[in-house]
């Protein structure tokens, strides 16, 4: 396995408030990588750094042997990396076959339709409710449609940002049902969550953040012997 | 001082009220289109008072004050809820009706064998109160910034205050203002009203300088630019709307060496400036840096 | 009596028709910016004016003119956008608003720097009878100005459900970050949106002077608060609410005109505006605008 993302001395930063504080991290080709962390850790600022909506101050993200650090979204999305974003952020007033449509709005091959049909049979739910606005859908579903969206650029490696949060228990494991179908499928996986039980069943490698600095990577493993990680991400339970 | 020159510095003075009022909204988190509509109040109902009734200025002043905190109360109470453009387009048609008004309003008294008082679109003229009472144009400066200085004073000690703490807060974050126990809405009118006098103090001072006003000086020109002396010249202090004024009348118009072309170079200046200040000059940062260096140092 | 009633709505529905095509272009800046453009009519008089300044030095026939005008307002707005819209896209929107005013200063003095007169002719669109229907008439300019916006509504309607384009607007304007996700340039899209709101403006402008026959620079401020107006009275952000605001407004001008004389007709509009923001009927609320 080689590196398809590999970020090295990430700063990002909110007027003089660093939030990402020199973050290295990698993401294998055909791995599901997951960073876990609490609230205002920097997780979500390092999603939108790297999918190009927010600017570092410095450090470097290389993608696919590509810099990627400081370019506009559009180019990222090109290079081959698609964000599902936190809180979903789907089309609210357009249809669901818009948002798929604009999913795909660089591509100029003809498998649009196609890849479409795919995903519908993926996603039975959002083929059923097809020409209904994104907006009058359940958050599990507006999930998955933003799963789908991201999709629609065929993406080498999918960003995934808290795909559960605000999700039902049966919803959330269908996500991760889904996660590992992609990974089959041979989609690289960047995976956001709080949700570590879930986690630990897809993901082979961990990194943890908090307050704008990795501090923890390894194995699933090595994370649940973690005396410290166990106690604030696991609670009791047993792995 | 020529006549020039001390003509040049009172239009400082008087369009910085109207600035400053503007400035008031904004750091209450308000964008007025409307503030020339008080400020045309002011400017009438001083008028008739010294003109029509033989008030002396300082009391037609102070009423006119009255009448553009009134007007302004009035217009505000509506439109409370009301945010960004919303808000603006509000004020907006309110001071366009006061400047329909204006045009409609005939309404003289035979002084001296002659009509006096407004005459709809023909203006309102002979507002003498300064020339008979001997006031020289240099004194009249002195008053014009004489009251400017008090209200910059009034202006710095707020900022200090609790209360101008309590004023950016509303202008940032409404919400965090409600959860602190701050009467979002009582306090907004109260500045919306201050603001209203604020602008009536500058059209009765406005109305005396010029002996002579029409509707058409209250149109939506004088407000706009009053949002952009204020915005100019920088959010962090009330020397901002001041700065942005004196950039614009003194600077450019006084030195009559942009004859011609003063509003393409004015224009270019401001949206070039705004691209890398877009809160003006004299923005919280410099003000707080000034602050630091010069005042606690 | 009944007659009046019917001739003033023709006229106004004429008239309103221009305020429509405002309304429109100034609806396209503000959906996908959230930001008003306040040199939106004085880029329209800038072109105006281009096609004037052409009407005098050459031969140039109506349809020149017409496109003359669209250019130059196009011009302009590409002007205005790359000056004061392009770097506050992040930043605050009154910024953005007070820049586009400074350059409105601009236009009004290059335009009466090149061509000092206060008032110029304009070459009519039609010169001719107005057409009479019984004791009714209707001028050719209002039936033109009429079907050119449904035209312009038809062909937007045409491009925004069915182009690329077209899909790329409505992300933007629905979600500008998850349009930028999607792999949308936003940027891009927003100074094309721009520029297509320019050039329907400059097409209003070239209807308005053609129609009047006469240009001053007041052209400038007339098209921003006719298009503000329409824009708002039909509920900000919607392009069919703008031309029914803009058809609403331009009817309600004439019959206030017809009764109560053009000061009366003002008043009744702003009064208008003022009770409808206050009151906040349930289709002014459905775009947010703060």
């Amino acid at each position: 396995m080689s590196a398809l993302l590999e970020i090295r001395d990430l700063v990002t930063a909110y007027g003089k408030i660093e939030a990402l504080k020199g973050v290295s991290l990698e993401v294998q080709q055909g791995s599901i990588t997951c960073l876990l962390g609490p609230n205002g850790a920097g997780k979500t600022t390092l999603m939108m750094t790297i999918a190009g909506i927010l600017r570092p101050r410095s450090g470097s993200i290389r993608f696919a042997g590509n810099q990627f650090a400081g370019h506009p979204p559009h180019a990222i999305v090109a290079g081959g990396a698609a964000l599902v974003p936190e809180n979903r952020l789907v089309f609210p007033n357009m249809t669901v076959l818009d948002n798929l449509q604009a999913g795909a709005y660089q591509r100029r091959d003809g498998e649009v339709d196609v890849d479409i049909e795919k995903l519908f049979q993926r996603f039975p739910r959002l083929k059923e409710r097809s020409n209904q606005n994104a907006g009058t859908l359940s958050g599990g579903e507006q999930q998955m449609l933003a799963v789908a969206r991201a999709l629609m650029s065929r993406p080498k490696l999918l960003l995934m940002d808290e795909p559960s949060l605000g999700l039902a228990p049966l919803v959330v494991e269908e996500i991760f049902r889904i996660i590992a179908q992609l990974h089959q499928d041979g989609v690289s996986i960047f995976l956001v969550e709080q949700n570590a039980h879930m986690a630990l069943k897809v993901a082979q490698h961990f990194y943890l953040m908090e307050q704008g600095r990795v501090s923890f990577s390894g194995t699933p493993g090595a994370l649940a012997e973690d005396e410290v990680i166990r106690r604030a991400y696991l609670g009791s339970a047993k792995v | 001082m020529d006549d020039y020159t001390i003509g040049v510095l009172t239009n400082i003075g008087l369009i910085s009220f109207i600035a400053l009022s503007a400035y008031l909204l904004i750091i209450a988190g308000e964008m007025s289109f409307g503030q020339q509509g008080f400020f045309g109040v002011g400017a009438y109902v001083a008028g008739v008072a010294t003109a029509m009734y033989g008030f002396p200025l300082p009391v037609a002043a102070a009423m006119a004050m009255g009448a553009g905190a009134a007007a302004a109360f009035l217009v505000g109470l509506p439109t409370l809820r009301l945010r960004g453009l919303y808000f603006a387009m509000a004020t907006l048609a309110a001071a366009e009706m006061f400047r329909i008004v204006f045009e409609l309003i005939h309404f003289q008294r035979e002084i001296d064998g002659e009509p006096v008082g407004p005459d709809g679109t023909q203006g309102f003229r002979g507002i003498r109160w300064v020339f008979e009472n001997g006031v020289e144009p240099a004194g009249y400066l002195a008053m014009v910034w004489g009251l400017l200085f008090v209200v910059m004073i009034l202006f710095l000690l707020v900022e200090r205050s609790k209360l101008g703490a309590t004023l950016r807060m509303l202008g940032e974050d409404p919400e965090l203002a409600r959860m602190l126990g701050v009467h979002v809405e009582r306090f907004k009118l109260g500045v919306v009203a201050a603001a209203g006098a604020l602008a009536a103090l500058g059209g009765a001072l406005y109305a005396h300088h010029n002996t002579y006003i029409e509707p058409r000086n209250f149109d939506i020109m004088l407000g706009v630019h009053a949002l952009a002396y204020a915005l100019i010249g920088g959010l962090g202090t009330a020397f901002g709307p001041l700065l942005g004024v004196l950039v614009d009348i003194g600077v450019l118009e006084g030195s009559r060496f942009f004859q011609g072309y003063r509003m393409i170079v004015f224009g270019g200046l401001v949206a070039v400036l705004l691209v890398f200040r877009p809160r003006g000059l004299l923005d919280e940062k410099v003000v707080h840096w000034l602050r630091a260096r010069f005042i606690s140092a | 009596m009944i007659f009046d009633l019917i001739q003033n709505t023709f006229d106004g529905l004429a008239m309103g028709a221009s305020y429509a095509l405002l309304a429109v272009g100034f609806t396209l800046i503000f959906g996908v910016l959230r930001r008003v453009n306040l040199s939106y009519g004085p880029s329209i008089m800038f072109g105006a004016y281009c096609a004037t300044w052409v009407h005098l030095n050459f031969q140039a026939g109506l349809l020149a003119l017409a496109l003359v005008t669209i250019a130059g307002a196009a011009l302009a707005g590409a002007y205005v956008e790359r000056l004061c819209f392009a770097p506050h896209t992040q930043g605050s929107a009154i910024a953005a608003m007070v820049a586009s005013f400074a350059l409105w200063m601009q236009f009004e003095e290059v335009v009466t720097l090149v061509m000092p007169k206060h008032l110029y002719d304009f070459p009519p669109m039609f010169e001719g009878e107005p057409l009479a229907f019984g004791p009714l008439g209707m001028r050719v300019e209002a039936l033109v100005m009429l079907a050119c916006a449904l035209a312009i509504c038809f062909a937007l309607h045409r491009l925004l459900y069915r182009s690329r384009f077209g899909l790329a607007v409505r992300a933007v304007i629905d979600a500008p970050v998850a349009a930028q996700l999607a792999g949308i340039n936003v940027p891009r899209i927003l100074g094309l949106v721009f520029l297509l709101a320019s050039s329907i403006g400059g097409l209003a402008g070239w209807l308005i002077v053609s129609t009047h026959t006469q240009i001053t620079p007041m052209l400038g401020m007339w098209s921003t608060l006719k298009g503000l107006l329409a824009m708002m009275i039909g509920g900000l952000g919607s392009l069919p609410g703008a031309v029914i605001g803009g058809l609403a407004l331009g009817i309600l001008e004439a019959h206030g005109q017809w009764f109560l004389g053009p000061q009366a007709r003002d008043l009744i509009v702003y009064l208008l505006l003022f009770v409808l923001l206050a009151w906040r009927p349930r289709w002014m609320t459905t775009q947010s605008a703060s």
